[in-house]
C-alpha cells in the first residue's frame, strides 16, 4: 500500500468522523480478510474456466481486485438500448466464483445492440465490511458495451474495488 | 484544489486521447441533469476543471466520455474492433474539501475508470 493511499484513507477517515477514526490507518490500508460463507467473496476453489468452442454467449466475471477474490454476490441488472433509454432484460446475482450460474444470454436471446450491465458495487463493498465513506465514490456503476455480432462468444470480465474499475471483452 | 478532473488516455498507445467529448451531468431531483459538454486538448486533459472547486457539492454526477469517435479516426481502428464505445462512469463526491480525479484509460477492447490524483 503506497503512502497516498495510506494519506487518502486518512482524509476520508476525517471526513467521516468518530466512526472511521475508530481504526487505526494500518487497519484501514488493508481489505479486512472477508467471511468464509461461501456466498461471499473468499472461495478461491476453482480453476480458470475455458469457453472456447462454445456457441454464441454472453458471459459475466466479476473479479474482486480489492479482496483478490472472486466477486461473489454481486447484484448486477443488464439492459438494452432501445431509442434514448435502456429496456431492463434482467436482474442477476454472482455466484461464490464471481459468475452467473447460466450465461447472461445465449443462443437467440444474444442480440446486436448496446448493453448496459449495472453493477451494485456500493452493496457488495457493504456486505464486505469495507470501511468506506457513505456514499461510496463507485454506487452503481454502469458498463456499457456493443454486442456487434450475435454468433460470436461475448466474454466480459469486470476487475473491481471500492475506488476504481476496468472491464474489457475477454475470452 | 477541490473539485472535478478527468484525463483521457489511449491506452493502445501510450498517449492522451484528444478531441474526445465529454458529456457532464449532475443528479438531481433523481434524474441526470446535463451541465456541461466539453473536449479533451492535445494533453487528453480539459482546459478548465470539469468542475470548479467553488462549485463542488456533494452529490452524484457522471462522465460519458464518446471514445467511439476517437477510435473510428484511428488509424488500423475497424468500428468491429470497437467492444467499449462510449463508457460513462458516475461516482459520489462525499467531501467537497477533496479533489475528485477521474481518468478514462481506453482502448477498442477495454476501458478502465479509478479515482486518481
Amino acid at each position: 500500500m503506497d503512502r497516498q493511499a495510506l494519506t487518502r484513507r486518512s482524509l476520508v477517515g476525517v471526513g467521516l468522523g468518530g466512526a472511521a477514526m475508530a481504526a487505526a490507518p494500518g487497519v484501514l490500508a488493508q481489505a479486512n480478510p472477508p467471511p468464509a460463507d461461501p456466498a461471499r467473496p473468499g472461495t478461491l476453489t476453482t480453476a480458470p474456466v475455458s469457453q472456447a468452442g462454445l456457441g454464441p454467449r454472453l458471459t459475466l466475471h466479476a473479479i474482486d481486485n480489492f479482496h483478490g477474490t472472486p466477486g461473489a454476490g454481486m447484484v448486477c441488472d443488464l439492459s438494452i438500448r432501445e431509442g434514448d433509454t435502456y429496456r431492463p432484460i434482467k436482474t442477476v446475482t454472482t455466484a461464490a466464483n464471481g459468475r452467473t450460474p447460466e450465461p447472461l444470454l445465449s443462443e437467440d436471446a444474444l442480440r446486436v445492440g448496446h448493453y448496459e450491465l449495472l453493477l451494485h458495487f456500493e452493496e457488495y463493498f457493504a456486505r464486505t465490511g469495507a470501511s468506506l465513506p457513505s456514499p461510496n465514490f463507485l454506487g452503481l456503476v454502469p458498463v456499457r458495451f456493443v454486442i456487434r455480432d450475435a454468433s460470436q462468444r461475448y466474454h466480459l470480465p469486470v476487475l473491481f474495488t471500492p475506488w476504481g474499475y476496468s472491464y474489457y471483452r475477454g475470452s | 484544489m477541490a473539485g472535478i478532473t478527468t484525463h483521457v488516455l489511449d491506452a493502445d498507445r501510450g498517449r492522451p486521447a484528444p478531441g474526445v467529448r465529454i458529456d457532464f451531468s449532475v443528479m438531481e431531483d433523481g434524474a441526470w441533469r446535463h451541465v456541461k459538454s466539453v473536449v479533451t486538448n492535445a494533453d487528453g486533459r480539459t482546459d478548465a476543471p470539469i468542475l470548479p472547486g467553488t462549485e463542488a457539492r456533494i452529490g452524484q454526477y457522471q462522465l460519458e466520455f464518446h471514445i467511439d469517435a476517437y477510435l473510428k479516426a484511428k488509424p488500423g481502428v475497424t468500428e468491429a474492433d470497437i467492444f467499449v464505445d462510449n463508457p460513462v462512469v458516475r461516482f459520489s463526491v462525499s467531501d467537497v474539501k477533496q479533489h475528485y480525479h477521474v481518468p478514462m484509460l481506453c482502448t477498442p477492447g477495454n476501458c478502465t475508470t479509478y479515482r486518481g490524483s
